[in-house]
């Protein structure tokens, strides 16, 4: 039986519904892997973690009160289970990024002003990045990003607060500078 | 905190869209009033330009990843204890890149490895040996089995595909070999040689005769 909307199928998802639990991977693959892919090093890592966010889905569906939207709590897994594996990562991590660093390029081309950009970003506290990935990006609001990191909405406006900060710091094209700017900054 | 602080501090979502129309409301008036945070505006909506225009172009394939999905959830139920686990971090497991080439090294030698049990999460389960002739849990209508180099895109690999009429029906294992069928009656040798030819290909072999083949739409 295919189930109608998200809340019906967490509820046969409780009840041990392999079927539900199909439907909720599918219709939130795409929106999942978009968000991780931004800050998770390659495909295969993306997956992992969504396929580590279903496991708690699967176990964890007859906890859930529905005290917030569905998405908001597959988000919320998902968060903590990319903060994890990016604290694991990080050192793998920051040996890639040094190479990025390293790199001889044209700043112009817009391939790397993206690239620049992942820079940029790449440089803020974990907390930070997600959470302005999750504004910036997949454009949620204040209260659901608080929900989402299970953090206070004061707590979430200062990490993006700061997060920007940083960001125009180290990134002035932002504020109507160059990309070269930017680069020497970096 | 200011006016100015609060504003800027609510400026992220009123340029996403998602502010409650009280705070919107609050925001358009201070920003009719203030030029400096008119700017900080302006500076935010670049910003959530940038990042949005900055989305990556990779596709996923969602049901490939479910059926893997699915069959590490029933391994894990299947476990001794029974229960679910999320898998350990990623720091310790072997690289894409290393599984490949340890599957490139395995099937050559005809013996598979058991790095299954490190990567399904699930360490309780006993040694599992197969050798790479193992028919068991092979896809049906699998006719070639293939391994792909690790720094293949999915796009590339979606191109390759097509071009040799197949397509994924599992994969990838532990080693990184991908189950191949059929999507045209074209006779498989010639998709396998089209394979064998891509630098992108690390492995191809057969593994049903063309009798077993015919019949497809």
């Amino acid at each position: 039986m295919r189930h109608g909307n998200d809340t019906e199928r967490v509820n046969a998802v409780a009840a041990g519904d392999r079927r539900a639990l199909e439907e909720l991977y599918l219709a939130y693959h795409r929106r999942l892997a978009r968000f991780l892919a931004r800050f998770i090093a390659n495909f295969e890592n993306v997956e992992e973690i969504i396929n580590d966010t279903f496991m708690v889905v699967w176990s964890g569906a007859k906890d859930f009160r529905h005290a917030s939207q569905v998405s908001t709590w597959i988000f919320g897994i998902a968060y903590r289970t990319a903060l994890k594996a990016l604290r694991s990562q990080t050192r793998a991590a920051a040996r890639r990024f040094e190479e990025h660093a390293d790199r001889s390029v044209d700043p112009t081309a817009e391939a790397e002003q993206h690239d620049w950009l992942s820079h940029g970003l790449a440089m803020l506290p974990d907390e930070q990045r997600l959470t302005i990935e999750l504004v910036y990006h997949m454009g949620y609001s204040l209260e659901e990003i608080a929900e989402i990191t299970d953090a206070p909405v004061g707590t979430v406006k200062a990490r993006v607060f700061h997060a920007r900060e940083k960001l125009r710091r180290h990134l002035p094209a932002l504020q109507g500078g160059t990309w070269d700017e930017d680069r020497r900054a970096l | 905190m200011t006016e100015h602080r609060e504003v800027a501090a609510l400026l992220p979502w009123f340029v996403n869209g998602t502010l409650s129309e009280a705070d919107r409301r609050r925001v358009d008036a201070h920003l009719s009033l203030c030029a400096r945070c008119r700017d900080g505006a302006a500076a935010e909506r670049a910003l959530f330009e940038r990042i949005r225009g900055s989305d990556n172009a990779v596709e996923y394939l969602p049901t490939a990843s479910l059926q893997r999905f699915n069959a590490r959830l029933s391994a894990a139920e299947s476990a001794p204890n029974g229960a679910p686990r999320v898998s350990p971090p990623r720091a310790w497991r072997m690289p894409r890149a290393l599984a490949a080439a340890v599957a490139v090294i395995a099937l050559s030698l005809g013996v598979w490895t058991v790095t299954g049990r490190q990567r399904s999460g699930v360490l309780a389960t006993p040694p599992h040996y197969r050798t790479v002739t193992t028919p068991e849990n092979r896809p049906s209508d699998e006719v070639i089995r293939a391994v792909f180099a690790p720094q293949v895109t999915v796009v590339e690999l979606q191109t390759l595909l097509a071009a040799a009429q197949l397509k994924i029906v599992s994969g990838p294992s532990e080693a990184g070999v991908y189950s191949l069928a059929a999507i045209s009656t074209r006779p498989v040798d010639d998709s396998l040689a089209m394979l064998r030819r891509q630098p992108t290909v690390r492995f191809a072999e057969r593994t049903r005769s063309e009798a077993a083949t015919t019949g497809l739409p």
